[in-house]
């Protein structure tokens, strides 16, 4: 049985170096271990001993049993096209303007290609863990949501309202789309827009069974998976984590733990205001003062953060230090996490 | 430096952009223009900083000269089918904006146009001095920009293919419209927006963007030397060990981005409202 953890939260808050920490960390205890991520910085990617990652996983040469692999949207849609639809279809698709445009750009598209791929590794059964970093896009929670979104897609929502209530042919919907109303939109929208667009959703909906199908065991991983959320004091990432609580309720259980990132020593804060001794120049006691008094007033804002979050949603919250300069071998990533308390509660 | 009309803020996630943006919308009122702010991503960040919650579409003014909304989609195709199409009398008008929303789930370029629509009308239309955008993240804010082209290569002829060619000239030129891309002095913000720099100026979509480094520690004076005369094991030693290592590893990073201006890291106890007036006194006209 694959252990399947999803660090998810807002952009900046350090999801993909927490990712590749924790994974290293597994590796490091002789569990093979994959890391699904998105962009590693290069100072990361040094760490981990590899120039870039591709597409499919590759070891990681600083550390035994660990494999990363990098998310390359637009390939990993042609090879979701390739396993659900008919070659035929399939061929039309992969040529389709809409659809390139939709694998590209549809922004459940990246997050639903993630989950798919997250899937085929769990299916591979290669791995004893793996750690997912979600896309950057609507705080992680597009990823959980994506299954769903994917489905309204191809489920012909958007050929009923074209078409009427019922869902047509393709002799019945050109029919349908001659009527004057939709003539008169094409004439204002400029050019047979409806029409091409219809005819994509004809046969993205060739792929309805088995895409829905596929959402749902996707679904059901997601479920299963142990989720963490990233956060740091700032407005957005508190933001994110607060709706991940408000909104995901119904299809991600309970995370395991709130990781705090960059957090800093809270004891700074009553030490501040301690007069300082054993220090017998005046003007360096003055900046050091000032200097621990700022960072001081730093920690105190991250605290009042950390209370709000953990009286109200009662999830384990685990600190991961600022680190600076951040992690430069795979020793100081295992470092990161190696206090946090954060691989009890994981469990796995 | 002198103001365009509209300012487009974009940057990497977590950067502060949206701190940023209402800071440059500040500055231009306390210099006593009339500005709209507008939140074109979706998150709460503008409102947060402008007035302490969240905006609707219709402009509210949180400081005297200073409106402030947020982009809803719904809406914003109904003023873009009034307005900018200048749909027929008539016409089915609910039949056709169903048929757009439909379009802008599906086809690529139609919810991009309608969203940076907006703010471009508002330009046209005249009633501002100054529109500064909260945009979303630097590669959606590419997408956007690139919209009016998608369009142009998908439909021939008609409304919406005139109103995206209007939005790409105002897009590019330099008298209306500016960029402001937001960094902080770290490895990734600043890797990603020189990236972002070669593909804008290379595709000149619109003018050569500003950089603003945001979270820039203030210089506190210390150096290692002073680190190692501070009792060891003590908490002011090693707040000092980590100023001097932050700053010698933001400086790495914020001499690799050639920058216009650069906002100090306000650490500690302030409020969303309060960070965005200390970032516009740290602006005083230079973006």
């Amino acid at each position: 049985m694959t252990a399947t953890i999803v660090v998810t939260g807002a952009g900046g808050v350090g999801k993909t170096t927490l990712s590749a920490a924790i994974a290293a960390t597994f590796a490091g205890a002789g569990r093979r271990t994959l890391v699904l991520t998105i962009d590693p910085a290069k100072r990361l990617a040094d760490a981990l001993g590899v120039d870039s990652l591709g597409d499919e996983p590759s070891p990681m040469p600083n550390v035994d049993h660990l494999e990363g692999a990098m998310l390359d949207v637009s390939a990993s849609w042609e090879a979701i096209i390739h396993r659900y639809a008919d070659p035929e279809v399939g061929d039309r698709l992969l040529v389709n303007p809409y659809f390139r445009a939709i694998a590209d750009r549809f922004p459940a598209a990246q997050a639903y290609a993630a989950g798919e791929r997250m899937a085929e590794y769990i299916e591979s059964r290669s791995y004893d863990v793996i750690v997912v970093d979600t896309p950057p896009s609507g705080g992680g929670i597009d990823f959980f949501r994506a299954p769903a979104t994917t489905g309204d897609l191809v489920s012909g929502k958007l050929l009923k309202w074209l078409t009427g209530s019922r869902l047509p042919g393709r002799s019945l919907l050109y029919r349908f789309t001659a009527k004057p109303m939709l003539r008169i939109a094409d004439t204002i929208l400029g050019g047979p827009m409806l029409s091409d667009v219809a005819d994509f959703l004809l046969d993205l909906r060739t792929m309805y069974d088995a895409l829905t199908t596929r959402s749902k065991t996707i679904e059901r991983y997601l479920r299963d998976a142990a989720t963490v959320i990233a956060t740091t004091a700032d407005p957005t990432p508190l933001h994110e984590t607060h709706r991940f609580f408000r909104e995901l309720t119904d299809i991600a259980i309970d995370p395991v733990a709130i990781v705090f990132n960059r957090a800093l020593p809270g004891e700074w804060i009553d030490d501040a205001d301690r007069p300082l001794r054993g220090i017998d120049d005046a003007a360096l006691r003055a900046s050091a003062k000032e200097n621990l008094r700022a960072w001081a007033s730093e920690a105190r804002r991250q605290a009042d953060a950390m209370v709000e979050l953990s009286s109200r949603y009662g999830t384990p919250l685990v600190t991961v230090p600022l680190a600076s300069p951040p992690p430069e071998t795979v020793e100081d990533l295992r470092g990161l996490v190696r206090d946090s308390g954060i691989f009890d509660l994981i469990g796995t | 430096m002198t103001a365009t009309t509209l300012t487009f803020v974009t940057g990497k996630g977590g950067t502060g952009k949206s701190a940023v943006a209402a800071a440059i919308a500040i500055d231009r009122a306390r210099s006593g223009l009339t500005v709209l702010a507008i939140d074109m991503g979706g998150n709460p960040g503008l409102g947060t900083h402008l007035r302490g919650t969240s905006l609707s579409y219709d402009p509210i003014e949180t400081r005297p000269g200073l409106w402030a909304m947020s982009m809803d989609r719904a809406t914003a195709l109904d003023e873009y089918l009034k307005l900018q199409l200048h749909v027929p009398q008539g016409a089915p008008t609910r039949q056709i904006a169903g048929a757009l929303s439909v379009l802008a789930d599906t086809a690529p370029g139609v919810r991009e146009i309608i969203s940076i629509g907006k703010p471009i009308y508002e330009v046209w239309r005249g009633r501002w001095d100054a529109i500064v955008v909260d945009a979303p993240s630097l590669g959606q804010f590419q997408s956007y920009l690139r919209a009016p082209a998608t369009i142009r290569e998908l439909v021939p002829t008609g409304n919406v293919r005139r109103q995206a060619d209007d939005l790409a000239t105002t897009l590019a030129d330099p008298d209306v419209t500016s960029v402001t891309l937001v960094t902080t002095p770290a490895e990734l913000p600043v890797r990603e927006t020189i990236e972002a720099l070669a593909v804008l100026e290379q595709e000149a979509l619109c003018p050569p963007p500003r950089v603003a480094v945001n979270r820039a520690l203030e210089a506190s004076g210390l150096d290692r030397g002073d680190v190692a005369r501070l009792p060891a094991n003590s908490s002011v030693r090693a707040a000092a060990e980590l100023q001097v290592a932050m700053e010698a590893d933001q400086a790495t990073w914020s001499e690799r981005i050639p920058h216009d201006v650069a906002l100090p890291f306000m650490r500690g106890v302030l409020t969303p409202e309060e960070v965005a007036s200390r970032l516009a006194d740290a602006i005083g006209g230079h973006t």
